[in-house]
């Protein structure tokens, strides 16, 4: 399988009111096929890289491009191959589960038989096909988030970003999920998340970037990275420096 | 307990403040925002007092000065229980940072209570606003005493408590009644609606038993409604005796009976405040759904799917949205059960002319009712936390603005359309003429549409913690609304007028024809601004 960059940043800064800088000239570069973890501390600027990239945040300094369009200057076309799973997904709590997979099914334009096949498939492997037609305001948050995850899953697309994916979600959800991220980079995706747990991103990820005081201090292959010793180690000394 | 009260008082302040808000943000474009809205505000308050003051101007003219107080008192409780009635749901009760409050080691009843005063505080400038300005023109013409500045600010004070407190109770009994069943928020808006109505009628029934009395004069009829008034609502005559008489008693009553009714109203509410909110809060989850057929629909009607969906979800939503359906399907309901010719002979007892003089006025008499209140004017600022959604997905701003306005389209017209019919029917309205009353309905819709739509976009506000926020008390529905309500009410006595000397048809064409392009140049407003 060739592979091609699907997310590229370059240079990207984000500044909030006066002059505190969230992001400062991040860059990196996710393949197709990649799973990317992106560490750092609270407030090191992930999320803030991590909404810029979905189109939740604007910026001005820098360029995001996804799958060679710009984030910046066609955010339609970025947006139709990305699905994004925030940390704390804010779904709309007087839909059904159902209704809300069908409303961003209907947004993807996905045809009848699609969503079906899909929204069953993934309903089924996380166990709450039984709670779709119930309203997402009783749901808790762990099932919320298996939603968020269904939802960012339905329209088979090239990126998926995601914020701290594994919070609130019980043991053999964050397994499955390992299982079917793992699938779609096989198949030509790519996939690009945040997370504090450390053993997960070095079973889990082939590539890694540590953010801190919005500034990449480190990236690359896991290899490349950590030389020989573990993440955990590796970030640690890292932060220490 | 007292400390505690006040704390808690304080932080709910705070949490809603638009000074700490101003204070504490960083972003200049937001920090404007804030202060256009501060002016917006001190120029809404300005037109209330020139409007109060201007009508103690007419009561002193016409030495009724003395019906000032009465007037006052009456205005301000009459406001006091509307408002109340329609933010209980969603200050008191149902509201999102419960399980935060009720997680902190304060009693139940501290909590009710805080939130009631939270209530109090925030709407307290508005009754001022009235009753000083009141003060102000009974002080020109009546020159009272000195001491009656002071004690009549203190009282004013308290004015707004009985009413709040009676309203605040009646909201807490459909509460409790609504959380016993599985459909809470269908029962809750019922129940709602249903009180809404009663007390409309109320005031009918109560204008024609007063109007028994044969008083001529509109003032002395007013004065003498304000008398009526202060025998059934007795704070109404405490405050006037206060002020008028300085009575010592109807003082002491007055705030007496204030403290004494907030005491006794929150020990009940507080009683039963927390099962109340558990049951609301909690959801039945069913666990039995099967997978079924999949339907797929374009974007502009999942948008609108959505948006039904909102609304239906909130009793808040639902009771301010769709109010005014409710009362242009009752004004034409009633004009059918009435019929044509007991409609002639109301229209003739009212004002010395047939029914076809009213007739150009249909449209926009319904319109008056229907266009209360525009969905779009509220509903991009209701997104609130759930805004990553539509970010993130791929809807042009545009796309979604559409839909928002294609549902209040969905909502408003049947009921527009229905209102013309049936008062056409009602008066004899020649066909030629109710087509063009349908169309002018129909454009009257888009107009009120989009130009809520421009106001709420020009005005989102994301960041709120209670949907009354945004719903009663946002920017930009506040200027969809009191523009669009004085300006159909002036319309609809110069159509009226300008009924008698211009063709009705050609008359509705003009109408149609200024709406129109009203509503495309808003529409292409929210265009310009989703871009």
């Amino acid at each position: 399988m060739t592979t091609k960059p699907i997310l590229e940043i370059k240079n990207y800064s984000k500044t909030y009111g006066e002059g505190k800088r969230a992001a400062d000239n991040v860059s990196l570069t996710v393949m197709s096929g990649d799973i990317y973890g992106f560490i750092g501390h609270n407030g090191a600027g992930k999320s803030t890289t991590i909404r810029a990239i979905v189109g939740v945040l604007d910026f001005t300094e820098g360029e995001i491009l996804i799958d060679g369009h710009s984030v910046k200057d066609d955010p339609m076309e970025c947006k139709r191959i990305t699905a994004y799973i925030p940390d704390n997904p804010d779904l709309y709590e007087n839909l059904t589960g159902i209704q809300y997979l069908n409303f961003i099914a209907d947004v993807f334009e996905i045809s009848a038989k699609d969503r079906e096949e899909r929204i069953k498939k993934y309903a089924d492997i996380f166990e709450i096909t039984e709670s779709l037609g119930d309203l997402i305001g009783s749901y808790s948050h762990g099932m919320k988030q298996k939603l968020a995850i269904i939802s960012a899953l339905i329209h088979e697309p090239k990126l998926i970003v995601m914020d701290e994916p594994f919070v609130g979600l019980d043991p053999k959800a964050a397994f499955l999920l390992k299982g079917i991220m793992h699938d779609m980079c096989e198949n030509g995706a790519a996939i690009f998340f945040s997370t504090h747990v450390l053993d997960v991103a070095e079973k889990l990820c082939n590539k890694v970037a540590i953010i801190k005081k919005g500034r990449i201090i480190a990236s690359g292959t896991m290899e490349e990275l950590t030389e020989g010793h573990s993440l955990e180690e590796t970030f640690l000394e890292s932060e220490g420096d | 307990m007292k400390s505690k009260n006040l704390l808690l008082l304080k932080n709910l302040l705070l949490s809603t403040s638009q000074i700490n808000k101003y204070r504490h943000c960083k972003d200049k474009k937001k920090k404007s925002k804030i202060i256009g809205g501060f002016v917006g505000m001190i120029i809404l308050y300005l037109m209330i007092m020139a409007y109060c003051i201007a009508t103690c101007v007419g009561y002193g003219e016409y030495e009724l000065i003395e019906a000032a107080p009465g007037m006052c008192a009456m205005v301000i409780s009459i406001l006091a229980f509307i408002f109340t009635f329609f933010k209980t749901n969603g200050y008191l009760f149902n509201f999102k940072e419960y399980d935060m409050l009720m997680s902190l080691p304060f009693k139940t009843r501290t909590v009710a209570a805080c939130k009631f005063l939270y209530m109090y505080v925030n709407s307290l400038p508005w009754y001022l606003s009235i009753s000083l300005s009141m003060m102000i023109g009974y002080g020109i013409y009546a020159k009272p005493a000195m001491y009656i500045y002071p004690l009549w600010i203190i009282l004013a004070l308290f004015l707004p408590v009985i009413p709040m407190l009676i309203s605040a109770f009646i909201g807490f009994l459909i509460a409790k009644v609504s959380a016993g069943f599985k459909k809470k928020n269908l029962i809750q808006t019922v129940l709602t609606m249903i009180f809404v109505l009663f007390c409309f009628f109320i005031r009918f029934f109560m204008e024609d038993m007063f109007r028994n009395n044969k008083v001529q004069a509109t003032l002395e009829e007013m004065s003498a409604t304000t008398d009526n008034a202060g025998k059934i609502y007795l704070p109404i005559s405490w405050f006037t005796n206060a002020v008028t008489k300085t009575g010592i008693l109807d003082i002491l009553l007055l705030c007496g009976i204030s403290i004494l009714l907030f005491a006794v109203v929150f020990y009940i509410v507080g009683g039963s405040y927390r099962s109340i909110n558990s049951k609301l809060k909690s959801h039945a989850a069913a666990k039995n759904y099967k997978m079924t057929k999949q339907k797929k629909t374009g974007i502009l009607h999942a948008i609108v799917f959505k948006e039904w969906k909102r609304m239906t979800g909130s009793t808040l939503y639902m009771t301010n949205g769709a109010m005014g359906m409710v009362f242009a399907l009752i004004l034409g309901g009633a004009a059918l059960v009435l019929g044509p010719d007991k409609i002639e002979e109301l229209i003739v007892k009212a004002i010395p002319a047939g029914s076809s003089l009213v007739q150009p006025a249909i449209p926009l008499a319904v319109y008056f009712f229907v266009g209360m209140f525009s969905s779009p004017a509220c509903s991009p600022s209701l997104e609130g936390k759930n805004y990553w959604i539509v970010q993130s997905l791929p809807i042009h701003k545009k796309t979604l603005y559409q839909g928002k306005m294609l549902f209040n389209m969905y909502l408003t017209v049947p009921f527009m359309e229905f209102g013309i019919i049936a008062l056409c029917i009602g008066t004899r309205t020649p066909i030629i003429d109710t087509i063009l009353y349908l169309i002018l309905g129909f454009v009257l819709c888009a107009f009120s549409t989009a130009w809520g739509c421009v106001c709420g976009v020009k005005h989102m506000k994301l960041d709120w913690e209670n949907e009354i926020e945004v719903i009663k008390q946002g920017t930009g529905v506040m200027i969809y609304l009191l523009p669009n309500m004085f300006v159909s009410m002036i319309l609809i006595v110069v159509v009226v007028f300008l009924g008698m000397v211009i063709e009705h048809s050609l008359l509705t064409a003009l109408l149609i024809l200024i709406y129109g392009l009203l509503a495309f140049l808003s529409y292409k407003k929210v265009m310009k601004i989703s871009k």
